[in-house]
């Protein structure tokens, strides 16, 4: 193969095919990856600073994971988000703090329940501490946004309540 | 066209044609085609965060932290190369300060970074229906790391592009063609010599 990069011959394209194959059947993306990103850009307005989720652990022993709580973690430049949540009889408690602790502006976006649904919005305000918190909450899919901690919203990825 | 059929099936020209196309409806607010650019990326990005090492979870999340950066730099992008370029590249930064954080984290001689670092190959076969797909995933468990996770990205772009190929791998342009075919020639004699490839 005189090609610097390789001409490629039949068997090679037969390989190449057959690679992309193998690596869908065996390691495809999660079903909902793609519903996820949506939801997650699904914004109102796209100038974001996007917050990385930095742990996610189960907390608590109970005996089924719908009587467990989650601590969840997200870092950017301007801040940390960290909330809990905690399922329930009546929806989804999320406790959150900001660090360093600001009275701002707090939402909870929701995915609509169903394909013509619209999402839901739920907004509060976080206390001198930087603590608020969001009860009732559908299980399924949600993101945070911190507005007023900079020139851009914060917002966390697409979490599953 | 189907944009789950990703990476194999698009011809090259077609494909970047359509992210064209796409991409400037997305710089135009189509909020539409900004989904359809996510359903055509994501299985690139999901690969590329996989090969550096990621488990399942920190990769989607990575693959998702990916798109938020980028929603921002929509307007600085301007062509389905640099489109493509863009987006496995932070798809592997971000990965890379995830493996930095779990092994900064972790006992450096526990079997958790081990695994992070060379993904388990204990996958059940049946998944994989053809006789020569099989044979194809025994010779990647025979090559070593370094191109078993070249060989999984190299099927998701289209040829022309080593530009995205040395992005994703954070791999120099220059080294991409002679790895490759390094890579590609190591498996390839493994399957002549494998009789359920070639019968």
């Amino acid at each position: 193969m005189s090609d610097p990069d390789g001409l490629l011959d039949d068997l090679d394209a037969d390989i190449l095919d057959a690679l992309a194959r193998t690596w869908a059947a065996v390691d495809p993306p999660p079903a909902d990856l793609d519903e996820r990103v949506s939801f997650a850009l699904r914004l109102a307005d796209l100038d974001v600073e996007a917050a990385r989720l930095q742990h996610d652990a189960l907390v608590g022993s109970g005996a089924r994971a719908a009587e467990q709580a989650r601590t969840i973690t997200f870092d950017c430049d301007l801040l940390s988000l960290m909330v809990s949540v905690l399922p329930g009889d009546d929806g989804v408690r999320v406790d959150g703090w900001l660090a360093p602790p600001a009275p701002l502006r707090v939402e909870l976006r929701t995915a609509a329940a169903g394909p013509d649904g619209q999402d839901v919005v739920h907004t509060t305000q976080a206390d001198q501490a930087g603590r608020f918190v969001f009860t009732g909450i559908p299980h399924g899919l949600a993101q945070l946004l911190v507005h007023g901690a900079g020139l851009r919203t914060v917002v966390t990825p697409g979490i599953v309540l | 066209m189907t944009a789950a059929a990703g990476a194999g099936t698009v011809p090259a020209e077609g494909r970047a044609a359509v992210l064209a196309g796409l991409l400037e409806k997305a710089r135009e607010g189509d909020r539409g085609a900004l989904d359809a650019i996510v359903r055509e990326v994501n299985p690139l990005l999901w690969h590329v965060a996989r090969a550096q090492g990621l488990d399942a979870e920190p990769a989607a999340d990575v693959v998702q932290t990916t798109w938020l950066v980028f929603v921002r730099h929509l307007d600085t992008i301007r062509t389905p190369q640099a489109l493509l370029g863009w987006l496995a590249t932070t798809t592997r930064r971000e990965a890379w300060r995830l493996l930095r954080q779990e092994r900064a984290g972790a006992d450096p001689d526990s079997e958790v970074v081990e695994h992070a670092l060379s993904p388990a190959a204990d996958v059940d076969e049946q998944v994989l229906t053809h006789e020569r797909d099989r044979a194809l995933w025994r010779a990647l468990q025979a090559v070593s790391d370094r191109c078993r996770r070249l060989l999984r990205v190299v099927a998701l772009v289209d040829r022309p592009d080593y530009d995205v190929l040395a992005e994703a791998m954070g791999m120099p342009r220059g080294s991409i063609g002679p790895t490759r075919g390094r890579c590609l020639a190591k498996v390839r004699e493994l399957l002549l010599a494998d009789p359920t490839w070639s019968r």
